[in-house]
Order: C-alpha cells, then sequence, then structure tokens
C-alpha cells in the first residue's frame, strides 16, 4: 500500500526485545503459522469459491469459467488469470482506485504460485486448437488485512480452483456453446501452498502478523506443490538472506506448506 | 428542577416529552426529545444530552491527547490521534523560534512511529487540528506500555475528580497517562502491577455502562492483590 502502516516505537522495542528469547507477541513459536480456517463454496453464483482465514486475515475469492480466444502463442492450451485487491474495508490505509505496486505484486505471486506449479492442466483445457479454450479468471478480494496477504491469497486461491466445476461447452458453427446441466471437475495435478517468511535481524518467522511485518528486513515467499517441491520464489524487502538462511526457509516452507496443503484438502472434500 | 435517573437509549428513542431543552446527541421532534446515538440519557436542570456508549474521537481544544507521528513536511509533523482528522504538530513548536527549515532537521527530534502526549490547542474542523508538546508532563514517550480503548469510555476510565484512575494508580503503583483520544501509556516497575492495572481498564472499557463500577474495581484489585 501507498500509505502503510507504521508501527510505534514501543512495539517494535518489544518485538525486538521478545525476538531475542526467541518469542512472539502473540506467543507463537518462530516457525509457527497463525490458525487457518477454510471455507468452500461461499459464493454460490460463482464456479468456485472460498474463504481463507489465516488468524486475522481474510480472503474471499472466486472462480468464474468462460470461453475465450487463447493467446497467439499458446493456442493449445487453456487460459488462467489470477487477480487480488484489497478492499477498503479491509484496513484503515486501504484506498480505491487502481492498485498499487504492492498490490501488482500480490496478484502476481499469487498467479505465479498456481501456474508455475502446473496446478491445472492447461493442455485439456482447449474446446478448438487456436480458436477457443476455456478461460479461468480467478479473483482474491482481501476483507480483512492482518498482515501475510501472499499465503492467504494462495491458500484462498488454491482451495477455490480445487473445488471448482467446469461448465462443459461444445463447438457449434466455430463457436463455443455452453451445454446446460453438465459440469465437470477442473483438471487439478497438483496442490501448490505458498509459505511466506520474514527475517528481523537474525531471526526468521513464519507467517508474520502486521505488526512483524512492518518490522521487516527481508522477506520471501516459497511455493511447494504437493510432491514437496520448489515450484516459485518471490523475494521482497530492503535487504537479503545468508546462504544458510535460505536453505532454513526452504525447509521450513516444505514442512509448513505439508501442514496447510492438509487443511485444504480437508477442507475441499468436506465440500463435496 | 429534578434530575432523572440515567436511562439506556438507542438511536430514534423517545427521552422524554414536554418543555425540555436539546443538547448534545439528541434532537427535537414537536415537543418530544429523541436520542441520535446509543448512549445514556441524562436530564439536568431542564437540559436533555445522551452520553455516548460507543464512537470516534473528535478532537476538542485543550484535550490532551497521545499521537503517533505518521509523516512530517518542512514544517511540521503529521500526527495519528486516533480520530478521522490528524493533528498537525509545528516544528516550531519543538525547536523554537529561530527555526530555519534549512538547517534543522525535524526527524532528529521525531521520527515515524514516535509517540507523544501532547495538548490540542486549535481545533474548529476546518483545518487540521494544532498540537502542542511544549507543557508540562507534554512530550516524546519513551517507555511504557501503550493501550487502547474506546475514546467515549474514557470519563468513565478517569473517574469522578480522577477517582477511578488514582483508585488503580494508588493499588497497581503504576504510572497512567490518559489520552482523551482513548491512547493509555501504562508505565510500572512492576509486572504484576502492570497486568493488574491492564486487566482493571479492560474490565472498566467492557463494563462502562455499568453501575457500580468503581466497587467492582476495586474489589478486582483487592483480591488479586493477596
Amino acid at each position: 500500500m501507498a500509505n502503510s502502516p507504521i508501527i510505534d516505537t514501543l512495539k517494535k522495542t518489544h518485538i525486538l526485545e521478545l525476538l531475542k528469547d526467541g518469542k512472539r507477541l502473540d506467543g507463537r513459536s518462530l516457525d509457527q503459522p497463525r490458525e487457518l480456517s477454510i471455507d468452500i463454496g461461499v459464493i454460490p453464483k460463482a464456479e468456485g469459491s472460498a474463504r481463507a482465514r489465516l488468524g486475522d486475515t481474510e480472503v474471499v475469492a472466486g472462480v468464474k469459467v468462460q470461453p475465450e480466444r487463447p493467446f497467439p502463442d499458446t493456442g493449445d492450451q487453456g487460459m488462467l488469470m489470477c487477480t487480488a485487491e484489497i478492499l477498503p474495508i479491509a484496513h484503515p490505509t486501504a484506498e480505491t482506485g487502481p492498485p498499487t505496486p504492492d498490490v501488482v505484486e500480490l496478484a502476481r505471486v499469487t498467479d505465479r504460485g498456481i501456474r508455475e506449479s502446473k496446478m491445472l492442466d492447461m493442455k485439456q483445457l482447449v474446446l478448438e486448437k487456436d480458436k477457443s479454450v476455456i478461460g479461468i479468471f480467478c479473483d482474491n478480494a482481501v476483507t480483512d488485512h492482518d498482515g501475510n496477504l501472499f499465503d492467504v491469497c494462495s491458500y484462498a486461491t488454491t482451495a477455490a480452483l480445487n473445488s471448482c466445476k467446469l461448465p462443459k461447452y461444445e463447438m457449434k458453427d466455430d463457436a463455443p456453446v455452453k451445454i446446460e446441466g453438465e459440469v465437470s471437475d477442473p483438471p487439478i495435478a497438483t496442490l501448490p501452498v505458498s509459505v511466506t517468511m520474514i527475517r528481523i535481524g537474525e531471526h526468521i518467522l513464519v507467517d508474520p502478523n502486521m505488526d512483524e511485518w512492518t518490522c521487516l528486513d527481508a522477506r520471501i515467499t516459497i511455493t511447494t506443490n504437493s510432491d514437496g517441491n520448489i515450484v516459485a520464489l518471490q523475494k521482497g524487502g530492503s535487504e537479503g538472506f545468508t546462504h544458510e538462511q535460505l536453505t532454513n526457509c526452504a525447509e521450513m516452507s516444505i514442512q509448513v506448506g505439508k501442514k496447510i496443503r492438509e487443511i485444504i484438502k480437508t477442507a475441499s472434500e468436506g465440500s463435496n | 428542577m429534578t434530575n432523572e435517573k440515567n436511562r439506556h437509549v438507542i438511536p430514534g428513542e423517545v427521552i422524554v416529552s414536554g418543555n425540555y431543552r436539546s443538547e448534545q446527541n439528541t434532537f427535537m421532534e414537536g415537543n418530544k426529545i429523541v436520542s441520535s446515538i446509543i448512549g445514556l440519557s441524562d436530564i439536568r436542570d431542564g437540559n436533555v444530552r445522551v452520553i455516548p456508549l460507543t464512537g470516534g474521537y473528535i478532537p476538542k481544544d485543550d484535550d490532551l491527547v497521545i499521537g503517533k507521528i505518521i509523516s512530517h513536511s518542512a514544517m511540521s509533523w503529521q500526527v495519528n490521534i486516533n480520530s478521522c482528522y490528524d493533528g498537525m504538530l509545528p516544528a516550531s513548536d519543538v525547536f523554537g523560534r529561530d527555526f530555519s527549515s534549512h538547517s534543522d532537521d525535524l526527524t532528529s527530534k521525531l521520527a515515524n512511529g514516535d509517540l507523544i502526549v501532547a495538548r490540542i490547542v486549535n481545533s474548529d474542523r476546518t483545518r487540521d487540528p494544532l498540537l502542542t508538546i511544549s507543557g508540562r508532563e507534554l512530550g516524546k514517550i519513551d517507555s511504557g506500555e501503550l493501550l487502547q480503548i474506546s475514546p467515549s469510555k474514557v470519563p468513565r476510565l478517569i473517574g469522578k475528580r480522577g477517582s477511578m484512575i488514582q483508585m488503580i494508580e494508588n493499588a497497581t503503583n503504576a504510572n497512567v497517562t490518559i489520552g482523551q483520544n482513548g491512547l493509555l501509556v501504562i508505565s510500572c516497575e512492576d509486572s504484576n502491577g502492570l497486568i493488574k492495572a491492564i486487566n482493571a481498564i479492560e474490565l472498566i472499557e467492557e463494563q462502562a455502562h455499568i453501575a457500580n463500577l468503581t466497587d467492582k474495581v476495586n474489589e478486582m484489585l483487592e483480591s488479586k492483590s493477596e
């Protein structure tokens, strides 16, 4: 956000003091994410939807599906687009208007996690090569902002896509026509899960809340797939990580991601 | 004239009808006086007002507030005072009359995120409220615990002539600075006292609308001290 929140110095000192003993302000351990809950099917008119709540951060994701003309260089693949928006109700500093650079980054990191993990087999989403493909659009709306939007958008998107139903289309006179009442499951190959970690001094913290986020020296978002392989990375903040810290982050993202993937799976199964 | 007992009212509720004057947070409809907010009605000498139980902070002249520096220009700091209006602290208030925007660096005295105890010099809603930190017990806050309560509950926390807050301070040896904007800073050398003071303040915020609050708080402070 352009006018990002400023933490008062008393609280910042408190956070830094506690970190010296390896503690966090809300009592979590350094590698412990906040509690995650996922509700599936919260938007009845969307083809798929999910509400993800991680601590006090909440994101609603909705999936719309419609036939599209493919990009000229990818005529043999479906289309995927993820967007993100921070609603003004999410935080006092959030405003309407064109997206600020960090909201653009949020949308791109979310999109990259889904795309690079090859969560959806895009080749199965072609109606007629070079003419018509199925487009999947996933929009994320942040309704409550208490830090770490990257992960919550990732979980909401993954959960919404995983549980969505694709309408069926057939080609008639070179145009796609929807077959009413027929749906199919999306071609899901893996479940990408992102884990964001920040570095404050020498300490690495998983899933920072807003207060911790405002104190960060560097941050990294690592997305892993169901096999525990790293598929996407995003580094931010004005400082860097040492080699050892990066290795730690990678391992942590795999371990934490595994638990979170189970929560997403359970939520999706519960909805079916 | 009679003092009618305070009553809980909601917006649109008729408080009283007859020959009365409408004051804060009420309006007249015919000869009826109606509340415009959620609060406690207060009828005194023919004047009817409602003491709010919820709501934000509107700056008033001479209020003591606690604010957070959020930005600065060449001539002044911008201060978040937990209100829809941001406070303005002029640089000359800190550097003195010979302040020069060329030679003096504002961040050398107050940086973003610093907390200050300030007094509102002027607030007329046409411009940002003007603050000052020159005065006794005003200025930058270096230590303590910052707490936030609803601004409408500040009078209850202070109590009649400061009775409530004095009781808490005496029982816990804590020093509490209360801003009218709902922010407070508590400093206490004894961590148990600090926790007790915070609990007492949270109790007051939770039960501000209940009668005999003073006795309840007193009971709580005494029970835990054993």
